[in-house]
């Protein structure tokens, strides 16, 4: 805070006007929030008609988008041990499987998934939704099998192979955290590696992947809007095979507002939760004094950086 | 081998479209952020407050949800106004690209000016500088090393998203790619791997440059 000393002479500059225009901020934002409130209301005959569908649409989201996350976490673990294994070729795997993914589009991931792989198997006798199909018969419901479900399928594979590769860096620098010095207490305690991973590290690392893993999570659900080009209906698709057939431009337009709507009804949440995880759990890491040298190598650190993890520093600069 | 040669002039005509869309909305998501970084920082609910909400709607809302939003539903009521002409691939695709990578610049140059510790501003003030003096001749010099890599690791997810744009039929890669796709649906695994290649060819080396600047400054500070 600034502090103010009156010089003989010389006014004082006060900002005794700020609150009075905030106050009067509030009152015109309650007003467009009045307004917006109209125009749903305006469209309440759209929103009756097609919310429930849309709802319908987010819960396949939701699931597409909590499947993927937990095949995800497998992948991730399965390329962060490789990645710190002692032998040379899986580390080596595990850095082309990272650099392939992280270089290349989901987009095109999920075609080649889908259109190019798929496709593939399909003339080799394996399609998934054949499969299902004749699984799902056995139990006399193969009704219940959506006839997109070669789009989940692979949708679902392209995206958990995608973010376990995101996460594979996420738990290798979790895990290269945690002191050094742990492992070798532990190992001189008479653990073997696998305890010492188990008890010591991996407690230790979890805490500090959780907010980039939720971060990675509300972009997953973004993500899982892609599956749109695979035909799979969840909200994407369905809002577009709403608004595409209506002819009035405001109506079509609401509609596609409205699904953007469902998706920050669905992530917002999430974000204000991982904001407050990176709080409580940045907070035990803190010592004072350095929260500027935390700062700095936060933004350097090559996981932590840019699109994913940029609510990291909200968190910081509101303690300011 | 002889597919791949046949189509490789395509597909470099769509990687050129892919960097176009890309060096075209980077510096105007840049800009486009500067302003709303310095809304966001602003004490005056007036400015602060709509930086705030266009940052968590942007972040909120899944990108091709933006896209089909701005190319589908404003270019109807683009239409209804007879100005359709102004709603093509290219027009939304870069506005769409930059008014989403603003919202994750702004916060990252939110992020390099805070990291600037306030000393320096006091000590600069006190010095009888102006508040604009501070911030070009204190702040920001300070501040432009430390946002480099997150600009650069941004730029290459841009790389990456703009594969999205093919949904609204920009011509760039992944169209070209779907495009050949469909027209050799018998061989398309060679495709796929071009494509692929490409973008790797375009966001390796950025990527590896920006790696090595990172731990150039780290060794620095």
């Amino acid at each position: 805070m600034q502090q103010t000393q009156t010089i003989t002479g010389v006014e004082p500059r006060t900002r005794s006007w700020l609150p009075v225009i905030n106050a009067l901020y509030y009152v015109v934002l309650a007003l467009l929030l009045l307004g917006f409130g109209y125009y749903l209301f305006l469209n309440l005959s759209l929103i009756t008609l097609y919310l429930p569908f849309l709802l319908q649409a987010a819960g396949i989201t939701i699931g597409i988008s909590v499947v993927s996350m937990l095949l995800a976490v497998i992948f991730g673990l399965i390329g962060a041990l490789a990645r710190l294994s002692r032998f040379a070729p899986l580390r080596w795997i595990a850095i082309v499987y990272v650099e392939v993914i992280r270089g290349t589009p989901i987009f095109v991931q999920l075609l080649v998934w889908y259109y190019g792989i798929g496709q593939l198997l399909s003339n080799h006798g394996f399609d998934p939704y054949t499969l299902v199909f004749n699984i799902m018969t056995i139990f006399q419901s193969n009704s219940l099998v959506p006839l997109a479900f070669s789009g989940f399928f692979y949708g679902v594979i392209g995206l958990s192979f995608a973010y376990g590769a995101y996460l594979t860096e996420v738990f290798r620098t979790g895990i290269e955290s945690v002191n050094k010095g742990q492992t070798e207490a532990a190992l001189s305690l008479g653990m073997n590696s696998r305890q010492s991973m188990r008890h010591i590290v991996l407690p230790q690392a979890i805490r500090i992947t959780i907010p980039p893993f939720t971060n990675y999570f509300i972009t997953l659900i973004q993500d899982s809007a892609l599956l749109t080009v695979l035909g799979v209906a969840e909200l994407e698709q369905t809002t577009g095979a709403f608004a595409g057939p209506l002819i009035n431009p405001n109506q079509k337009l609401f509609i596609y507002i409205l699904g953007a709507m469902i998706y920050l009804a669905i992530c917002y949440p999430l974000s204000l939760v991982s904001r407050f995880l990176e709080g409580r759990l940045g907070r035990a890491y803190q010592t004072s004094g350095d929260k500027m040298d935390a700062l700095k190598a936060d933004m350097l650190d090559s996981d932590m950086l840019g699109k994913q993890v940029v609510s990291f520093y909200e968190d910081k600069s509101e303690n300011e | 081998m002889s597919l791949i040669q046949q189509v490789l002039p395509f597909f470099l005509i769509g990687a050129r479209n892919t960097l176009i869309y890309c060096f075209v909305s980077f510096p105007l998501a840049l800009l486009l952020g500067l302003l709303i970084a310095w809304m966001r920082s602003s004490r005056i609910a007036w400015f602060s407050s709509p930086a705030k909400i266009f940052i968590e709607v942007i972040r909120g809302t899944p990108i091709i949800a933006q896209i089909f939003l701005i190319y589908y539903g404003l270019g109807a009521i683009l239409a209804n106004y007879n100005l359709s002409i102004y709603d093509n691939a290219w027009t939304a695709g870069i506005a769409i690209l930059a008014i989403n990578y603003a919202a994750f610049e702004a916060e990252v140059f939110r992020a390099g000016f805070l990291s600037v510790e306030h000393g320096q501003t006091e000590a600069a003030l006190s010095l009888g500088m102006s508040s604009g003096q501070n911030f070009f001749r204190i702040v920001l010099p300070q501040a432009i090393p430390l946002m480099i890599p997150p600009f650069v690791n941004d730029f290459i997810y841009m790389l990456k998203d703009s594969a999205i744009l093919s949904v609204i039929s920009a011509t760039e890669l992944t169209s070209v790619l779907q495009f050949f796709v469909f027209r050799n649906s018998s061989q398309t695994i060679p495709l796929y791997a071009l494509a692929i290649a490409l973008y790797l060819l375009m966001a390796l080396p950025i990527s590896f440059v920006a790696r090595w600047y990172e731990r150039r400054l780290r060794a620095a500070l």
